[in-house]
């Protein structure tokens, strides 16, 4: 359950309000990034891939800016309840948003050593997955902003269909690197990436996880090895 | 030429056995059952239809702002409230251990000692440590100098106050520290070895390290007895319960454990009071 009303204490609902705050900006943060390096790899733009990379270190400082903000609100508040998962799943979120901040570095590296060969129509393979994994990183943030733990759940089982995607594309590009074997680097910097962007969306769904924590109080992580086991 | 030898193959790691966290306890039957309450001071009436169960050998806090009436509803619990003018359960009841304890029978002392209170300040008698503690056992008509001696020693050890003060238990109790006075009385309450201690906000007037002990002990004496305990410290109910009661304007709002009230309460009213929306 979580309270519209706001705290007595006013310094607190202030740290509460800051923590969220960074946390939004390090995601808006993220999304700029990871499109500056599509930008760069679709459009075959070394420099705004290069922006994309130099974006990471900051994203890195937002990281640690929060984890720092959450430990001292859990040090002076002693959050409980709803408050205390604000804070645990705000720290969680920014090292998701971290890890997607290193895929954007990932591929804006790969796109600048395709960049200095001829295009590979292939590139376009990977249309279908970013528009997905983009996709699934707006969702996962825009439900954990509005602290809607049903557009969260509804993140998880999109992960199924990117994660086939790039089983789809990397089949397709080894059947390419058969026939073609003088694009190999270019066809195996196409398959990282596909797999980069597989990442982003494993992360979409950790932050789908959290903000169903977030918002519910329920832990829905890891659920099939639960069922499973 | 160095000719390398075969590399073995290392042994399958064993498989991990990860810590599991500790099973909640169960529920120990019921020490205190109290049935649509109503309780007045007179016109005017502080509880509304309580229903509450509290289970034997375990810590229920009750919380709650001031005047939600959650002192009062101890206070029932030995009667301490006959002491005060007007001050009557208007309906409902309530049981220790099954036994109506306003039936016209019972015996107020007997349910005093069986159920003991610890107050916000602790209250020695100007007598001795030793003393402090005997007193209730001579109440109850002990004589036996040997009884008397270790029925003293069991309930400072059991308050955890016993190495500090058995080589001076003929000193005034009033040389002790706050905190020290505190776990005396708490050793006073357990002499008479009740099943139910209350405590009205037993560590409001101490220090960080004297709460610590106090709190400690609370932890350590839920084994043996059933503990109730008013707190305005929501992480003393926290650290130190095992269940919880949210009190407001004379209702109970909400009962439950103190891990699940703590962490997703089911009230909109629990959750703004724990998390400071109130005011």
């Amino acid at each position: 359950m979580l309270s519209e009303n706001k705290h007595t204490l006013g310094t607190f609902e202030h740290a509460l309000e800051n923590l969220r705050n960074n946390v939004m900006t390090m995601a808006s943060q993220t999304e700029r990034s990871l499109n500056r390096a599509l930008k760069g790899l679709m459009e075959r733009d070394d420099k705004i891939a290069s922006v994309a990379i130099a974006d990471d270190e900051e994203i890195d400082q937002l990281e640690k800016q929060i984890d720092k903000e959450g430990i001292e609100l859990l040090l002076r508040f002693q959050p409980v309840a709803s408050d205390l998962r604000r804070v645990v799943s705000a720290m969680k979120l920014s090292s998701n948003l971290e890890r997607m901040a290193d895929q954007a570095t990932n591929i804006a590296r790969k796109a600048r050593k395709l960049n200095k060969h001829p295009a590979l129509p292939e590139i376009l393979l990977l249309n279908p997955m970013i528009e997905h994994a983009m996709s699934m990183f707006r969702d996962s943030v825009d439900a954990y902003v509005r602290e809607d733990a049903q557009a969260a759940r509804a993140i998880i089982p999109q992960d199924d269909a990117l994660d086939k995607m790039n089983a789809q594309v990397s089949r397709q590009l080894i059947d390419r690197m058969a026939r073609d074997p003088e694009q190999l680097r270019g066809y195996i910097n196409l398959m990282f990436i596909a797999r980069h962007l597989e990442r982003v969306g494993d992360h979409a769904t950790n932050i789908g996880e959290d903000a169903v924590y977030a918002a519910a109080a329920e832990d829905i992580r890891h659920q099939q090895v639960v069922a499973s086991a | 030429m160095v000719v390398m030898e075969k590399e073995e193959i290392p042994h399958p790691a064993p498989p991990l056995k990860l810590q599991k966290p500790p099973e909640p306890e169960p529920r120990q039957p019921d020490m205190i059952s109290v049935e649509d309450v109503d309780f007045s001071y007179s016109a005017h009436q502080v509880l509304y239809d309580v229903n509450l169960e509290i289970p034997s050998r375990a810590v229920t806090a009750f919380i709650g702002p001031s005047g939600c009436g959650k002192t009062t509803l101890l206070r029932c619990f030995n009667r301490m409230n006959d002491l005060i003018d007007g001050a009557r359960i208007t309906s409902g009841s309530i049981e220790l251990d099954g036994y109506n304890i306003n039936a016209p029978d019972v015996d107020v002392v007997d349910l005093r000692r069986r159920v003991g209170m610890v107050f916000q300040k602790s209250n020695p008698v100007p007598r001795s440590i030793y003393e402090n503690v005997a007193y209730g056992l001579r109440v109850l008509g002990a004589t036996k100098k040997s009884a008397i001696n270790e029925a003293v020693e069991k309930s400072l050890r059991a308050a955890a106050l016993w190495d500090e003060v058995k080589d001076r238990l003929d000193s005034s109790a009033y040389g002790l520290s706050g905190g020290q006075q505190q776990r005396l009385c708490i050793a006073r309450a357990l002499a008479v070895e009740p099943e139910v201690v209350l405590m009205d906000e037993p560590c409001s007037a101490l220090d960080p390290i004297a709460t610590a002990k106090v709190e400690e002990l609370i932890y350590q004496l839920r084994e043996n007895f059933t503990i109730v305990i008013v707190t305005h410290n929501m992480q003393q109910a926290g650290r130190c319960s095992n269940y919880t009661a949210f009190f407001y304007l004379g209702r109970l709002i909400e009962f439950g454990s103190t891990s699940k009230i703590f962490s997703n309460p089911s009230e909109r009213k629990t959750e703004d009071y724990i998390t400071g929306r109130f005011g």
